[in-house]
């Protein structure tokens, strides 16, 4: 017997499965180097923490959405990136200057998010117009602060060894997104927390009689998201070995895209961090076999657009009512 | 489970593959990949004339040109990061934002992929770095035709996209440089900033005049600004008595150019640009040296001016800019 949710991490897994034969078919033995997998497992945590932390906003409910996840992460750089030399002086303990690089950029990833927090709980705006909002003022802020110029970190071995350096074969930065997303889905699946959340997303109304503190959990839930963009931010610094105001503007849409195809119900109180991880690598298999294969950059903005509103869909048809009721029984909303 | 099958999946196909992948490398082709900014803008269609035109006259090279659909330094990323994975022999890239690049770029070096860049000269990590030509110098090109068609005496000032874009702030100071040899130029409000916005331009060219009646010379900088500027001046009605020459687009600053509100512009030709990048990584390929002097047989580039680099690698610079006016827009199609 399956339930919606094995049927979703199954489709999911089957999913990536069936592109890396593509790409087997497609492309050959160049896609199948260990150097191509540990390539394309430093481009999925920056997206993958974005869509996670989608995936949390949109299982609050009413609307929930974060369209300031990459502005919040690309700030959270440039104000690390001023504050950590005045603690620590990078050419004699890089080490320490990353820790403090990433402290502060946590700091401002905890702010940021409890500014959302506080406008959509407390101050009930509308999820998609306040982080509307934040988004330009996060990314303004950082135009006001580099003058719009990108900040240099310079090669300094400790941060790049992070950011793009596997080990055991494993891109730490791979790493460091799975030990997050397990962590997350511990959190979602048996702290009160998460109980909770899932339980206002599915109807706030509810959760309120039922003695859920409504307001201070979009509070915190927001202010964790903020808190995943903000490692996102990290990574990027450490990735790029530099830092933009204006980087990964198109992460927002993909970002989205992520959630909705691992699930997630734009509606609330449905959404699993497995599924959210599968389907950021399938997302980045197919991006990089769309590059194998020469494909125009064009082709692949349409491909997104064409998903999303496929996935949108397939959320909204109910396969169960045409298949034999002893194949399915609708799976409850839990994580 | 599922997974597990996956990865069994996996090491068997990277079993298989690895049988074939001998007869794949068995050919000596080489690989020139050059990555653009932005796929779809005028400027990069240009340069891929440049690109495909040196794979067609080289055999055992092949060329192509790729480019993110949105201009986003991170699908830029993204893009050269999976060439490298397809352990293409060269790449030719032209930054969004040179700086995002050097993680990705310093890998690609380290797998032995020959990296040449254009309009980079701050990337550490290149083998040769492409400059159609000495910014102050450029900047200089324009002050001598102000100056000329001015008669050497009046007001002048100049534009820039952004007192940030540091080589608009270059030519703005070539030119004034060059202009501080003749007592009667005045240089007024210089680097007026048009946020290359030609509406911005407009309305700051407009305020220069009215503040300015007699000003005789104007040196644009962004790309935009001579539009801006000749709207403003052809308005006035001071076509005749101006002197607007700077960077622009021959199609975008057509009627312009028609009208005389702009008497000349000059820009470098992305197709040259292209194909000077193909040629040295071509030649860093074969291992060849690159030297002050030499002459790379494209027009611009006879004479190249080599220097050290911020990094390990060299900065090849030509004057490769192409004078345009009324008379010869039309032979340029972008």
């Amino acid at each position: 017997m399956f339930s919606i949710k094995d049927a979703e991490f199954l489709f999911l897994a089957g999913i990536n499965a069936m592109l890396v034969v593509a790409a087997l078919v497609l492309v050959g033995s160049q896609f199948m180097t260990p150097y191509n997998f540990q390539s394309m497992g430093t481009q999925v945590p920056e997206l993958g923490l974005l869509a996670l932390g989608v995936m949390l906003a949109m299982i609050s409910g009413r609307g929930g959405i974060d369209l300031s996840g990459i502005a919040l992460a690309n700030l959270a750089g440039v104000v690390a990136f001023q504050v950590a030399p005045v603690f620590v002086v990078l050419d004699t303990a890089p080490v320490e200057y990353f820790l403090t690089f990433s402290a502060v950029a946590l700091i401002v990833g905890v702010l940021g998010g409890a500014l959302n927090g506080a406008l959509i709980g407390y101050a009930g705006m509308t999820p998609i117009i306040a982080t509307l909002g934040t988004q330009l003022l996060f990314s303004g802020i950082a135009v006001g602060i580099t003058g719009g110029s990108a900040l240099q970190l310079g090669y300094i071995p400790v941060i790049d060894n992070f950011g793009n350096m596997p080990l055991w074969g494993v891109p730490r930065t791979f790493i460091l997104f799975i030990l997050i997303a397990l962590t997350l889905a511990v959190i979602l699946r048996f702290t009160r927390f998460g109980i909770h959340l899932f339980l206002m997303g599915s109807n706030p109304t509810a959760a309120r009689f039922a003695g859920v503190r409504v307001k201070s959990l979009w509070f915190r839930t927001y202010l964790l998201v903020g808190v995943l963009a903000s490692i996102a931010g990290i990574i990027i610094a450490a990735r790029t070995s530099s830092i933009k105001w204006d980087y990964g503007t198109s992460y927002v849409l993909v970002a989205i895209l992520i959630s909705v195809m691992a699930g997630v119900r734009p509606e609330g109180g449905h959404g699993r961090v497995v599924c959210v991880v599968l389907a950021a690598t399938a997302l980045q298999i197919l991006s990089s076999l769309f590059n194998f294969m020469q494909f125009s950059n064009f082709f692949r903005d349409c491909a997104w657009g064409l998903l999303l509103l496929l996935f949108l869909a397939n959320t909204r048809i109910d396969w169960g009512a045409y298949l034999p009721s002893a194949l399915w029984s609708r799976g409850e909303s839990k994580p | 489970m599922l997974k597990k099958n996956k990865t069994i999946l996996a090491t068997f196909a990277t079993s298989i593959a690895l049988s074939y992948s001998g007869a794949v490398i068995a050919q000596d082709e080489q690989e020139i990949v050059t990555v653009v900014k932005v796929t779809g803008e005028n400027w990069f269609t240009r340069m891929e004339e440049g690109v495909n035109a040196y794979g067609e006259e080289h055999e055992n090279i092949t060329t192509r040109q790729v480019g993110p659909g949105r201009a986003d330094a991170a699908q830029q990323a993204a893009i050269v990061q999976d060439l490298i994975s397809q352990g293409v022999d060269a790449l030719a890239i032209v930054p969004m934002d040179p700086s995002t690049l050097e993680g990705v770029l310093r890998r690609a070096m380290g797998r032995g992929i020959t990296v040449i860049t254009h309009e980079a000269d701050n990337l550490q990590n290149t083998h040769l770095d492409l400059e159609a030509f000495d910014n102050a110098e450029f900047g200089a090109h324009f002050a001598e035709d102000i100056a000329e068609c001015m008669g050497y005496e009046g007001k002048w000032t100049s534009f820039v996209g952004a007192l940030g874009s540091l080589t608009h702030v270059q030519w703005a100071d070539g030119g004034a440089e060059y202009m501080s040899q003749f007592p009667d130029m005045e240089l007024i409000s210089p680097k007026n900033e048009s946020f290359n916005d030609s509406n911005r331009a407009y309305d700051l060219a407009k305020q220069i005049l009215r503040s300015h009646p007699d000003i005789k010379g104007f040196q644009g900088g962004s790309a935009i600004d001579v539009i801006g500027i000749g709207r403003a001046v052809e308005e006035a009605g001071l076509e005749d008595e101006t002197c607007v020459y700077g960077l622009g687009l021959p199609r975008d600053t057509s009627a312009y150019l028609d009208s005389g509100a702009v008497d000349g512009i000059a820009f470098w030709d992305p197709k040259d640009a292209g194909y000077v990048m193909n040629i040295l990584a071509n030649k860093v390929l074969n291992g060849e040296e690159v030297t002050t002097g030499d002459d790379l047989g494209v027009s611009g580039y006879e004479n190249v001016t080599v220097t050290e680099g911020p990094g390990e690698g060299k900065i090849v610079r030509g004057q490769a800019w192409v004078d345009v006016d009324a008379s010869n827009w039309s032979d340029y199609p972008f």
